[in-house]
């Protein structure tokens, strides 16, 4: 199993992986959400109603009580990357995400996979990654101003000591692309390759707690990216304290 | 470059990405995110405004029974001071009315002696005529023969004009 994503087709020279496939197969399943939703929403909540709300409800409060006020512009983000992450990674623990193979073109036999975790391709993970730190950073110029916003980076008030410490946060900006994007791939890529071999090893039974584990990854994983997105965006709005 | 090559990452589908996400991000903004914390809060305002109205209505239902009470308190008092009233002014009513009764009664008692004494009067004065009457005729049969004519009336109109005077009704002659 190759870490990179493989190619199934081409539309007009855009590489179609099958990641993309799960993609918009968790496009689709988040779309049929809001359809459902739209259609039954009323003041009496029932059935599916009731359990969206409780996930809107849980993320709304878990918010306000860290971030307070700023929680109306940071949980529309959160919920997003939680809903987006959790059911892409969800994905892939059902049947025929591994035994589903399609057979491009040079790729022999055995073929490649139809469909793979979204979030086991980096080009997902280095998307979400983007989003959440350029999102972080534009909330808190909007929120702080850009003059304070540059002063978490530049002061030379007691020089040398908060310039260094502006280098080190502008640094830690830096290295949010990489340990969010790599954490969530890594995590992700290592349980999809150990389920794999399981599957070629013992395929009935054995996998089973393996799966539970990898059904446990997928939610934390997508629960440690939402919150550290939250995290991040309620730190950078705030103003510097120096 | 050979390690993004690696790790299989190319711009289309970075960009792809994104723009997806950005794209998921506003659909579920606008059209489940906002929904439906719209429709919790206007649950949560329609359940603090019930609660409001509870106790409104709880206040009200205090002070209509403290209103009752009240209300009630004074009609008793009007009550007692209607009664006492009622009671004084039949009271009143009753000493007249038997004051009244006492001089009436008084009245009649005296009219009744007064007519009693005149009707006394006047049965002597017709018993003492009576009592002539008789006497002439007994004189007259007595002294028919001892008498003239003339003695007989002279006597009879002395009587007469003694009984007239009330002679008689003393006893004396």
């Amino acid at each position: 199993m190759s870490i990179a994503p493989d190619i199934l087709f081409k539309i007009a020279g855009f590489p179609v992986t099958n990641t993309i496939i799960t993609t918009l197969l968790t496009d689709l399943v988040l779309i049929l959400i809001v359809i459902c939703v739209s259609k039954t929403l009323s003041l009496k909540p029932k059935g599916f109603q009731n359990v969206v709300e409780i996930v809107i409800d849980y993320f709304y409060d878990l918010i306000e009580d860290t971030a307070g006020k700023k929680v109306s512009f940071i949980y529309p983000w959160v919920l997003t990357f939680f809903l987006f992450i959790v059911i892409s990674n969800l994905a892939a623990q059902f049947p025929g995400f591994e035994s589903i193979r399609f057979h491009p073109a040079g790729y022999g036999e055995e073929g490649v996979p139809f469909l793979r975790a979204a979030t086991s391709d980096l080009n997902t993970t280095l998307a979400l990654a983007t989003i959440s730190v350029i999102a972080a950073n534009i909330i808190a110029i909007v929120r702080i101003g850009i003059k304070s916003y540059i002063l978490k980076f530049v002061s030379f008030k007691m020089f040398p000591i908060f310039m260094f410490v502006g280098i080190l946060e502008f640094a830690n900006e830096l290295t949010k692309f990489i340990s969010f994007s790599f954490r969530l791939l890594g995590n992700i890529f290592a349980g999809e390759s150990m389920l794999s071999q399981m599957y070629h090893l013992f395929p009935i039974g054995i996998p089973l707690p393996f799966m539970a584990l990898e059904f446990m990854v997928a939610v934390i994983q997508a629960l440690v990216f939402s919150m550290l997105t939250m995290a991040f965006m309620h730190i950078l709005s705030d103003k510097p304290q120096h | 470059m050979g390690i993004l090559h690696t790790f299989g990452l190319e711009a289309s589908l970075f960009l792809f990405q994104i723009i997806n996400f950005l794209v998921i991000l506003f659909i579920l903004t606008k059209f489940l995110y906002k929904p439906i914390r719209n429709m919790v809060e206007e649950r949560k305002r329609k359940i603090d405004q019930s609660l409001r109205d509870a106790e409104d209505a709880k206040a009200a239902l205090e002070n209509a029974g403290a209103e009752r009470k009240r209300i009630l308190g004074d009609a008793k008092k009007d009550a007692d001071i209607m009664t006492a009233a009622t009671k004084r002014q039949l009271s009143e009513t009753k000493e007249k009315l038997t004051k009244e009764a006492k001089e009436r009664s008084q009245q009649i008692i005296d009219e009744a002696k007064q007519r009693a004494v005149v009707e006394l009067e006047n049965v002597n004065k017709q018993v003492g005529r009576m009592s002539v009457d008789l006497s002439g005729k007994i004189m007259t049969k007595l002294f028919s023969d001892l008498f003239t004519d003339e003695d007989k009336q002279k006597i009879l109109s002395r009587a007469l004009e003694k009984i007239e005077k009330g002679g008689y009704e003393t006893g004396s002659n």
